[in-house]
């Protein structure tokens, strides 16, 4: 347990001082402002970039609340999932190629501590980010639309972390699967992309799938309910959770760590 | 009596026999040098050992210790090419693999400390690594591979990247460090193994060709030997030295000569007098025993 926390303490310092502990947060942040803030102010906007042509009628309904804050979701969702996969696809690859793993693992220390404390790392700050960005979204949108309860909030934020969380891990199995960084990433994305499109055509044979977790943030933020097979998302979420992490550990453990 | 045990280990990649049932062991205290050219299988074999790599078959045993145990916390290693956090400073990245075998924050501190000073780098301990130099990297190193105080040292080709200079360095504290641990280090260069080594294994193509004390080696290769050198082409001056007795061989460069010979004495005096006799132009002469190289050579041409 000491070894793990050095560990930890460790990937929290290097994201500390390469900045990822600031910039990924701001970029999530940003990321969240723009939906609230381009949608209320779209009049002005298309006012200044000057506006319309004489005589032209436009009304522009203004989007509910929910529907604003689906936007940031989804621009979380899309860019946020492609930015912290970006950053963190050689966390353990680009050791592994730089001969850096073996180096530590050399040291006896057990494989799953390291497997984990990477992937602590990540969860950490990338949690964090998601919640400051997805913070900062609803603060806009209660701002400057309706108020949405911090209770909808908190709640949708957390089947957000889940599907975020089962992210990670993937970059996390595939880290230990390839040791090409861009190839990590590609790997990861395409799972993703793959697995929510599938979600979303198949709906009905799909309802287990992990992405069917931001079907129920927007259901709970627009009907203010989840949908019905909530349980089996989340439960099967956790248990491919576990199962990639244990794989990435036999995995990195039946590697040559040295070529 | 030996406390590490290797028998019969065997790498393969794919097809390819890097390391082919390789035996030895090594006796506590003593520094043995494993020699080879480059792709002899020596960084496989130490890699091997570390368990980096794991062994196509064969058992690694050491005293106290099953076979094939996780010998990690007892055995201390520095690759080829250390690579760092470049990002820590040295005295961060010690302390850190420190508390990774398993020191208290405290200990590590004291240890990490003890060891940038016995390396010569207390002067850059919060300099971040990534400006250290080569010397300074490899010296860091060693720092790092012996901080659990292991019983096994392993180091790869610890000397063949640095210049002179640092290369007496790290031979000398290697010499330093011999007092206190067992250590196995690689290296292609004949010399490096001469200087510090006791015991010499000798490993191509991945087979052992010859395991044995240096002294025995030296007994048993070393021959008296006389080196030359003249201004003039050597060859022509010196053609009729071959067929004395007691002459071996003549190895010739350009302009210097090695003279192996078996009496010493009578030769040396012959040579002398056939020198001023046919007015050689002599710039050097030299008494010596020849080195090991020629064994070496040997049994790595097959």
């Amino acid at each position: 347990m000491k070894q793990w926390l050095v560990l930890f303490q460790k990937e929290l310092l290097e994201m500390a001082r390469n900045y990822k502990l600031i910039w990924l947060p701001l970029v999530f942040i940003l990321l969240s402002m723009i939906d609230p803030l381009t949608t209320y102010y779209m009049p002005q906007i298309l006012e200044m970039s000057g506006g319309l042509p004489e005589g032209a009628v436009f009304e522009m309904p203004l989007p509910s609340a929910p529907e604003v804050l689906m936007m940031t979701v989804s621009q979380l969702n899309l860019l946020g999932v492609l930015i912290i996969v970006l950053a963190s696809m050689g966390t353990i690859a680009a050791e592994r190629k730089s001969g850096l793993a073996g180096m530590i693992l050399v040291k006896p220390i057990p494989y799953s501590s390291y497997v984990t404390a990477k992937w602590a790392g990540l969860s950490v700050v990338g949690l964090v980010s998601v919640f400051l960005g997805y913070l900062a979204g609803w603060y806009y949108v209660t701002l400057l639309f309706e108020p949405i309860s911090f209770a909808t909030f908190l709640q949708s934020y957390l089947l957000f972390a889940l599907w975020f969380v089962f992210i990670f891990t993937l970059t996390i199995f595939f880290n230990t699967v390839v040791k090409v960084p861009g190839l990590v990433a590609f790997a990861t994305l395409a799972t993703v992309i793959v697995l929510s499109v599938l979600t979303n055509t198949f709906e009905k044979w799909m309802m287990w799938s992990p992405a069917q977790l931001t079907g129920n943030v927007g259901s709970l933020l627009i009907e203010g309910r989840t949908l019905e097979d909530l349980w089996l998302t989340v439960m099967v979420t956790l248990i491919l959770v576990v199962l990639l992490m244990i794989s990435a550990v036999n995995i990195l453990r039946n590697k040559e760590l040295a070529e | 009596m030996p406390f590490f045990q290797v028998e019969q280990l065997t790498k393969k990649f794919g097809e390819t026999t890097v390391v082919d049932r390789v035996s030895f062991s090594l006796e506590e205290g003593r520094c043995v040098a494993l020699l080879g050219p480059n792709g002899a299988g020596k960084t496989t074999t130490l890699k091997m050992l570390t368990q980096l790599l794991n062994p196509t078959s064969g058992t690694i045993q050491m005293d106290g210790y099953e076979q094939n145990a996780d010998l990690r916390t007892q055995i201390g290693y520095l690759p080829q090419y250390p690579i760092f956090h470049n990002w820590m400073s040295g005295k961060e990245f010690l302390e850190y693999v420190g508390k990774l075998t398993h020191l208290t924050p405290t200990e590590a501190k004291v240890r990490a400390c003890e060891l940038l000073e016995m390396m010569g780098l207390a002067d850059a301990a919060n300099r971040r690594i990534g400006k250290y130099s080569g010397g300074m990297k490899q010296r860091l190193g060693i720092a790092q591979a012996i901080i659990h105080r292991p019983k096994l040292l392993l180091l790869d080709e610890p000397v063949s990247a640095l210049d002179p200079f640092g290369r007496r360095e790290v031979l000398e504290l290697i010499r330093e460090l011999k007092k206190d641990t067992t250590i196995l280090f690689s290296t292609h260069v004949l010399n490096d193994a001469e200087e510090v080594s006791d015991d010499i294994i000798i490993i191509n193509q991945g087979e052992i060709k010859v395991a044995e004390r240096l002294h025995t080696l030296q007994e048993q290769h070393q021959q008296p030997m006389i080196s030359l050198q003249t201004k003039a082409p050597i060859h022509p001056l010196i053609k009729g030295w071959e067929d004395w007795d007691g002459v071996t061989e003549i190895i010739y460069e350009e302009y210097a000569a090695k003279v192996v010979v078996t009496e010493m004495e009578a030769i040396k005096k012959k040579m002398l007098a056939d020198i001023v006799a046919k007015d050689i132009p002599l710039i050097a002469f030299e008494v010596q025993k020849s080195s090991l190289e020629d064994l070496f050579m040997k049994v790595v041409r097959g």
